[in-house]
């Protein structure tokens, strides 16, 4: 079985180059809107996505946006960099998790959900906004994109482990299938050639305390961001809140309850005003 | 039959025997259903937090969002219909937390003991309950009858 399931990560479309060339572009202290917007314009997809977005209430324009290159101009350089991800990897999400979820919409609504979450603890602990882990958290659950189906055949024997034997979702996946949707995840996010800070972080996403070679915080916070999700009943499908709680997540960042609690106000808020970027899939 | 989506936060109340109250996936929130069968009056809180005093303005705003203030609306606006208090059936679901999580931010647990608070204080009595473990729940509370109906995510369909 393992050996179909690695197989298949062959199978997965690239990841879109526009996407990392904007990355890369924004990266740089003197880029144009114009150099930008002539990236964009020939990915069809992602510039109907962008504007569709930018005429959100989340980034709230009083002016119906038209071009691309207004677009760009409107949204300045971290939302478009988050505008651009968001728009560009929302066709993984396409096909449906079946196993975990019921519509493929779920488990991007969740996704969207953690990476906006990702960005509010982010602004709380280190006071800016932070696009690597935007993308960290945006694609931490693309491994159940393709461990779905596998879940769906072997759920009852999964299901077992989970509630008789105290096993975590995880583990159980590990123990039945022989891969973890995060590892899994990792695994892809190695085929797409991301960087090491961001594959760590989706195959670690529920066990950053194994993460032993790494200074990074972008696990941590991924981990922070999905589990408060959970909490919320933003769920990423069928394993629910089944997963292990890592204490250390939240002394790291000296977070009180008090402030994981706003938060959940801040994402309530936010997720209101989402609802485009929600739509895309 | 038309069914009444309550979100996050949100609260919903009725006396039309056609309607289903619903909300989706309860995580570490908790489902408030009450219910009068005589005066065929019900409601749905589904609240977030605990203790409104983390932010007045947002609780003012948006009462659901907290067990303190939620609890008391739901109420309320029940016995604005017609419902009154020694009739009303009160069933609770919800209140799910991560699997070993003995921190200090144990937000279902939170939720349930600031619930029951409320209940003590207030003379509520829970008739059923569907509270704790580890998974998502959906809750719908079925006008007609009053059943209440609680799904565990990936699992059955059970009466409360």
């Amino acid at each position: 079985m393992i050996d179909n399931i690695l197989k298949s990560i062959d199978n997965i479309p690239a990841f879109p180059a526009t996407v990392q060339k904007v990355s890369a572009l924004l990266n740089t202290d003197d880029y144009s809107a114009v150099e930008v917007a002539n990236v964009i314009k020939y990915d069809q997809a992602i510039t109907a996505n962008i504007l569709r977005m930018s005429n959100s209430a989340y980034f709230g324009a009083h002016e119906k946006i038209y071009t691309i290159i207004d677009a760009v101009t409107f949204l300045g350089q971290q939302n478009l960099i988050r505008a651009v991800q968001t728009a560009g990897v929302s066709k993984f999400y396409r096909k449906a998790a079946k196993g975990y979820v019921a519509k493929a919409s779920d488990l991007w609504e969740h996704s969207v959900a953690v990476a906006l979450m990702s960005q509010i603890l982010s602004k709380r602990v280190c006071c800016r906004e932070n696009p690597v882990l935007y993308t960290a958290a945006l694609m931490h659950d693309v491994g159940k994109v393709i461990l779905g189906e596998f879940v769906h055949e072997s759920f009852q024997k999964i299901m077992e482990l989970v509630s008789d034997q105290g096993y975590s979702f995880l583990e159980a996946e590990e123990k039945i299938i022989g891969v973890d949707h995060g590892k899994l995840g990792g695994k892809i996010a190695a085929h797409w050639n991301f960087p090491k800070e961001i594959e760590d972080a989706i195959a670690y996403h529920h066990r950053p305390d194994l993460l032993k070679d790494s200074e990074s915080d972008v696990p941590w916070l991924v981990y922070l961001s999905d589990e408060s999700c959970l909490m919320m009943g933003l769920d990423g499908g069928v394993d629910g809140l089944a997963h292990r709680w890592v204490g250390e997540g939240l002394t790291r960042f000296n977070l009180r309850s008090k402030d994981l609690e706003q938060s959940f106000i801040l994402l309530a808020e936010d997720l209101k005003r989402a609802k485009e970027m929600i739509a895309i899939v | 039959m038309s069914e009444i989506v309550v979100g996050i936060s949100d609260i919903k109340w009725s006396n039309n025997k056609d309607d289903v109250l619903v909300t989706y996936a309860l995580g570490s929130c908790i489902a408030v259903v009450v219910y009068d069968p005589k005066a065929c009056v019900g409601g749905l809180l589904h609240f977030m937090l605990p203790d409104s005093s983390l932010d007045i303005y947002k609780a003012r705003e948006n009462p659901g969002m907290f067990a303190d203030t939620g609890i008391p609306l739901l109420f309320k606006a029940c016995y604005g219909l017609g419902a009154e208090k020694k009739r009303m059936i009160v069933k609770v679901a919800g209140g799910a937390s991560i699997l070993d999580d003995t921190s200090f931010f144990r937000i279902g647990q939170k939720n349930m003991t600031a619930m029951r608070k409320i209940f003590w204080k207030n003379n509520v009595m829970v008739d059923a309950e569907d509270t704790g473990s580890n998974y998502n729940r959906t809750v719908r509370l079925d006008m007609n009858s009053g059943k209440v109906y609680v799904k565990t995510s990936g699992g059955e369909n059970k009466v409360l």
